[in-house]
């Protein structure tokens, strides 16, 4: 192997993976209290807010919760700034055309048209979906949370016409929302990160932030090739 | 000698139960018979003996129990005020109208609110059988508790349930015009919700619409009849509640731009969940037969 090729690289820094954490631990606690109000007739929903301290105070950690998650995401915004400032922003994330023809090259492979999985970058498009998943949470969810928090404000910034509905609107959006977001979570979010065969019981990605090169190479080719180019490989 | 100790004994006690007309007969009469009949004449003495008014003889209420059983048992006459109640109440209280109109002897505020109500109007005046009199919204008069226990039916917890009893049927939306969705739109509501799971700030129907006093909603005195009085009842808890604000509840049925955007949502939500779904099992069907099928397939 190339002495220049690390044992392992760093993808998560530690700022993101303190993001990360407090990403997650808000998530949670508002998924927790928010159920208990969504499903308010459905037993056991009294027990189980009296177990976050009741309805009153369950409200108190669902809102506290919902605005450190929106000062994370704003603070997400400000590192990405950061990071361009400092030139060090490559634009992995971003959605490309190529995506659509992983997902495609993905899907032949699950049917067995394909021998290998796609040729995938940094990031693949489930990770990118996963990861502009969380914009549109909170633009959805966290917009309209806000609004239901301070409704009489909100409701200056409403124009007229839409009073008739916009507040029905705004609940069916934070509560259904919230529903796509925690099933989105348990189901790919956890398959992909803890229950997959190879990272269970979880990718400790989350903490220690690092990729064996193996690793990268098998599920990152495109990206291992960036780094360490084809040449190299071998 | 048997048969004579009998009967003596039996002679005595029937003059000791039952006291010579016009004296008042106290509680534990009544209870020689009612508290172990079967059906509607039946009274719990012990449950009786608990409620607010458990201390009260039979007879502050019952003044003339009617039947020839009842012959000779009775409290003081119905005053006037009772009788004449109890009058108007004859078409809707059939058991009893004297012993349903005595509650204003002691509460004749309630009862002035409560003849100038949407309810009171209706009973009282047009001779309608809808609408509540006191027995209908705070239960068995039996076993009425002060408002802040739990078992009281027109405690907080407890009250949306009693209004639901005729605000949730549709022949009553129907006669008398409010909307037919009122108790499932305030159900579903964050107020509704937020009272469901056990939150004290949160607003029953008599918050908003009052009790004793309550006026239909169409009824400028309302406190929910105009934009002003909507204005200060919002803002008991929603300080500097504007017009745009107070708009927010109406209990009608869902708008058509709010009815579509919901179906647009969950379309939305069931779109993503298949997809996800179908993905994850796919790839968990690749792992299995790359795992048995191609050895260090991938990985």
């Amino acid at each position: 192997m190339d002495k220049n090729i690390p044992q392992e690289i760093e993808r998560f820094d530690l700022s993101v993976r303190i993001q990360h954490i407090i990403m997650f631990t808000t998530f949670l606690l508002l998924s927790f209290t928010g159920w208990g109000l969504k499903y308010a007739y459905v037993q056991p929903s009294s027990a189980w807010i009296t177990i976050w301290g009741g309805a009153k105070v369950a409200g108190i950690i669902h809102r506290v919760a919902g605005i450190i998650m929106l000062m994370d995401f704003v603070y997400h915004q400000f590192y990405l700034l950061n990071l361009a400032r400092k030139k060090d922003l490559r634009l992995t994330i971003v959605p490309m055309p190529k995506d659509v023809i992983d997902a495609f090259h993905n899907f032949m492979y699950f049917f067995g048209f394909r021998k290998e999985r796609p040729y995938f970058g940094k990031f693949n498009y489930m990770q990118k979906f996963d990861y502009w998943a969380v914009y549109w949470g909170m633009f959805i969810i966290g917009s309209s949370g806000l609004f239901l928090a301070f409704p009489v404000t909100a409701s200056m910034l409403f124009p007229a016409f839409t009073t008739q509905w916009i507040w029905d609107i705004l609940f069916i959006m934070h509560s259904d929302e919230a529903l796509l977001a925690i099933v989105f979570i348990l189901i790919f979010h956890f398959y992909n990160e803890h229950l997959r065969s190879e990272v269970f019981p979880m990718n400790w990605m989350w903490l220690t932030g690092k990729m064996t090169i193996e690793q990268l190479k098998h599920h990152h080719p495109a990206e291992y090739d960036y780094l360490y180019g084809k040449d190299k490989k071998k | 000698m048997r048969i004579w100790l009998s009967t003596a004994m039996l002679l005595l006690f029937t003059f000791l139960l039952v006291p010579g007309a016009g004296a008042a007969t106290d509680s534990a009469t009544c209870f020689g018979c009612h508290g172990s009949m079967e059906g509607d004449v039946k009274v719990e003495q012990e449950k009786y003996s608990k409620s607010v008014h458990g201390s009260f003889d039979c007879v502050t209420c019952h003044m003339a129990p009617k039947g020839d059983q009842h012959q000779g048992l009775g409290g003081a006459a119905p005053d006037k005020s009772v009788k004449e109640l109890a009058a108007s109440l004859a078409h809707k209280s059939t058991k009893d109208p004297i012993a349903q109109s005595a509650c204003i002897t002691c509460h004749p505020d309630l009862y002035e609110a409560y003849k100038k109500s949407v309810h009171g109007q209706n009973v009282i005046t047009k001779k309608s059988t809808d609408g509540p009199v006191c027995t209908n919204c705070h239960g068995s008069p039996h076993y009425i508790q002060a408002r802040p226990s739990a078992e009281s039916k027109v405690h907080l917890f407890n009250v949306v349930e009693s209004c639901g009893k005729c605000h949730e049927e549709k022949h009553m939306s129907e006669k008398y015009g409010f909307s037919p969705l009122v108790m499932e739109r305030y159900l579903e509501s964050f107020h509704g919700r937020k009272l469901k799971l056990g939150h004290a700030g949160a607003p029953s129907c008599a918050s908003c619409h009052g009790s004793h006093d309550i006026k239909s909603a169409k009824d400028p005195s309302s406190p929910v009849g105009n934009l002003e009085n909507k204005k200060k009842t919002c803002s008991e808890c929603h300080s500097g509640a504007t017009e745009k604000f107070v708009a927010a509840i109406t209990h009608k049925p869902l708008h058509p731009i709010a009815h579509w955007s919901e179906i647009g949502l969950i379309l939305l939500t069931v779109g993503t969940f298949i997809f996800i779904i179908i993905h994850v099992l796919l790839d968990i069907y690749a792992d299995i037969r790359d795992r048995l099928f191609r050895k260090g397939g991938n990985h």
